[in-house]
């Protein structure tokens, strides 16, 4: 949580068998934020259990636990924590006491009752049967309306049952996780630098950011400083992969209030982005470059900057579009007042990206804890406190406008020399590192040994922000809810992992 | 306002890719090609040790060693380009989309550096054919099984100013009921499995269906996860491939129009 946000701080039973700890405090008295929770084993397969806090904008803490008998859950005081304790309980099988709500999250009816992938053997898991309880909202006219998994359009699979009065929305509950891939298990025993790869496959338009903060994971872990040319590309790319998120939800939510021209002109200038980004690397979307200790090959100063002026131009574009969108009394009229998440909930739920920030939470990975070429360039970070649908095209725009502004300033002045250097593992190795991915942040942790990754959690920003989604579509019409979905645009597949 | 907006739209040029310049055209994807000349058993085992998802493989054929690529398995990460000392390089066209999946594969003698397998031909549709392919417009339903999304993102790339896939009289529909193409991405998830099965069973025969990207041809960098029941074909019967991660908009274009013209003139 940001350093203007005075709160009390509670203390919270948690860690094994009801030990205490007290949720760490920056030096102003502000409480933490809930980075994440996850599980792990010990080289004698014991279970341990981490908190990650983010300590008043200042630092991450990591707490670990060995797991003796039962967890207490702390989800009663930090609701953040809920669906990381319950992913906890179906990926090791810990017990977690006290926890509101323990229905599997992760594994649907097909999975077989108590088989914790994290721990136990996973060769030809049989087909189950198990039932899954929605929460019923009971009263006189309540219909429940069930959409999903699949959905109508080119969308990712997630299924949503609404509790409608009429056509206004009471409760909406999410079941995802319908894309769950066991991502998390795959690195396990892989090479370190095939590890990028997996990164990668988490969320598609979000790769980069994958790709780069696995490979600063590694490169913490191996304390090696990246060299300078490497860490401005990288830049670039990341900064290039938050303009065109932008640019596509930008034209996403267009189409979602049926305006075809700002629709149509953002698919436009973002098919003019990737153009330029297929020229410039060979990729459209920056896959297959990062790897730890820099980059796989070097990127011609000459294309960089090609790309550079693309990227100006299409900025000027877009944010003529931005104003000729914005200033539709139509659009303001959807936009407005839609979806609204307040600060409080946003808080609780410790969200992140720029749903956190058209809430009114001042925070930012690239910011507060700078990695790479971030702390030398200069940036403003948009905050605005209305946590409407409007409020988080706004944030989208100004962002994509500073991303623009990296681009350029960095494409210009790109360091010379090598863009990698090698890295050497240590025998045994853990390390962990943040990138502020176009949706928030995004935070791996590592561990391995002999050159193989023996563990790597990835706290993706989807899976922080999906739970704020039915917080703020409550009390709006169902028929608003794309429209709100669009203006998070969280990914399905980021979630799932 | 709203002349400012008319005003706006009808100043844009046409940006509209023709097709013939679609066709084949491969760039961004970084798939391999195989100079075969420059081959030896030496570089061949080096692409096989480097290959992350077993997409090259040397098997012994009448004791003569064979390379293979498979393109369904390749996720285009060009590990291969390096260590082969210009044996593969980056594809300038690729036509191996929209195939059956026997056909992703290509065979190389290593002893006589030659290829095994005749080429696909390439689609050659030009404009006049193109309607006579689609005389009757084409609907496509896009069903993801589990993928990153990076497949999506391209997908619906299609719709965009540059490659209009309207203008074929391809369309995306929002019901299954309404297709006649299911354009399947990403590896089978468990948690998809029945899903995968209901969709298909809602799209009214007769149906084509297409697996798309490295996951949907093999489960790609998923394949063997506990999570995941494997690729398409594993559910669902399907009707051809377009392999790449993801495909770029241009071999979804070639892709898409290869499995009709193979499927109006066989």
């Amino acid at each position: 949580m940001n350093a203007n946000t005075p709160a009390p701080i509670p203390t919270v039973e948690g860690g094994h068998q009801g030990a205490m700890f007290t949720l760490p405090q920056a030096k102003d008295g502000c409480v933490s934020r809930l980075v994440t929770i996850f599980g792990s084993l010990a080289p004698s397969r014991e279970k341990r259990v981490h908190y990650v806090f983010d300590v008043g904008a200042e630092r991450y803490r990591e707490m670990m636990f060995p797991v003796e008998g039962s967890v207490r859950s702390i989800a009663l005081k930090v609701p953040a924590a809920s669906w990381y304790e319950r992913e906890l309980h179906d990926q090791y099988g810990v017990e977690i006491s006290g926890h509101p709500d323990l229905r599997p999250l992760v594994f649907h009816g097909n999975w077989p009752d108590g088989l914790s992938p994290m721990v136990d053997a996973v060769e030809g898991v049989p087909w189950s049967n198990r039932e899954y309880r929605f929460l019923e909202v009971q009263g006189e006219g309540i219909a429940e309306v069930a959409v999903g998994p699949v959905h109508a359009g080119i969308i990712e699979p997630g299924h949503f049952r609404f509790s409608v009065v009429g056509d206004t929305v009471l409760h909406l509950e999410l079941r995802h996780f319908y894309t769950h891939k066991g991502t998390e298990k795959l690195f396990e025993g892989s090479i370190v630098n095939a590890g990028t790869m997996i990164a990668e496959s988490v969320s598609g338009d979000n790769c980069f950011a994958h790709a780069v903060a696995f490979c600063h994971a590694v490169e913490n872990a191996c304390r090696a400083d990246l060299p300078p040319r490497a860490s401005a590309i990288r830049l670039i790319g990341l900064e290039f992969e938050r303009l065109v998120c932008h640019v596509s939800d930008v034209g996403g939510l267009c189409t979602d209030v049926g305006f075809s021209v700002g629709a149509a002109s953002a698919t436009r200038i973002k098919e003019s982005l990737l153009q330029a980004s297929s020229k410039c690397c060979g990729t459209r979307y920056w896959r297959g470059i990062a790897v730890p200790g820099g980059l796989r090959f070097d990127l011609d100063s000459k294309k960089v900057t090609e790309l550079g002026h693309v990227v100006a131009g299409t900025a000027r574009e877009f944010s003529d579009l931005a104003h000729m969108i914005l200033g539709t009394p139509s659009i303001q009229n959807r936009f407005e007042t839609a979806g609204i998440l307040p600060r409080d909930a946003a808080g609780d739920l410790a969200i992140v990206g720029l749903v956190a920030r058209a809430s009114g939470i001042d925070l930012d990975v690239r910011r507060d804890h700078p990695y790479g070429h971030y702390d030398r360039v200069q940036f403003e970070v948009p905050v605005t406190h209305y946590g409407d649908v409007m409020a988080r095209a706004r944030i989208r725009i100004q962002e994509a406008a500073i991303s623009a502004r990296l681009i350029l300033e960095t494409a210009n002045a790109l360091p010379v020399g090598s863009v990698l250097l090698p890295l050497e593992p240590p025998g045994e190795f853990q390390g962990s590192a943040a990138v502020e991915s176009p949706r928030g942040e995004l935070y791996y942790w590592l561990e391995g040994r002999d050159g193989r990754l023996t563990r790597c959690h990835i706290k993706s920003p989807s899976f922080q922000n999906w739970p704020a989604m039915p917080v703020a579509v409550a009390d709006n019409i169902i028929a608003d809810f794309p429209l709100i979905n669009k203006s998070f645009n969280l990914s399905y597949s980021g979630c799932d992992r | 306002m709203i002349l400012g907006v008319i005003e706006r739209s009808l100043r844009q040029p046409n940006r509209v890719i023709p097709v013939e310049a679609l066709l084949g055209n491969c760039d961004g994807s970084r798939m391999p090609e195989v100079i075969a000349t420059r081959l030896t058993p030496a570089i061949a085992q080096r692409l096989v040790e480097v290959c992350p998802t077993a997409a090259f493989r040397i098997e012994q054929h009448d004791k003569r060693p064979r390379l293979s690529l498979s393109y369904g398995e390749c996720i285009g990460c060009g590990r291969c380009f390096e260590p082969s000392e210009g044996a593969v390089v980056a594809a300038k066209s690729f036509y191996w989309c929209g195939h059956a999946k026997d056909r992703l594969v290509r065979v190389w003698a290593l002893d006589s550096r030659t290829e095994l397998v005749p080429l696909p031909p390439e689609p050659r549709v030009g404009r006049g054919q193109i309607h006579s392919l689609l005389g009757r417009a084409l609907n496509i339903r896009q069903l993801d099984a589990g993928s990153c999304n990076g497949c999506e993102a391209e997908i619906s790339a299609l719709t965009n100013p540059y490659y209009d896939l309207e203008r074929f009289g391809i369309h995306f529909v929002a019901s299954p009921k309404h297709a006649d193409m299911l354009l399947v991405t990403g590896p089978v998830t468990r948690n998809m499995a029945d899903a995968v099965k209901t969709t298909y069973e809602a799209v009214p025969s007769p149906k084509l269906v297409v697996a798309v990207g490295a996951c949907g041809c093999s489960g790609g960098i998923f394949a063997g996860s506990h999570a995941v029941v494997g690729a398409v074909d594993a559910i669902i019967p399907v009707d051809a491939y377009i392999p790449g991660c993801p495909p770029t908009p241009a071999m979804l274009v070639t892709g898409i129009l290869q499995v009709l013209r193979y499927r109006t003139t066989k």
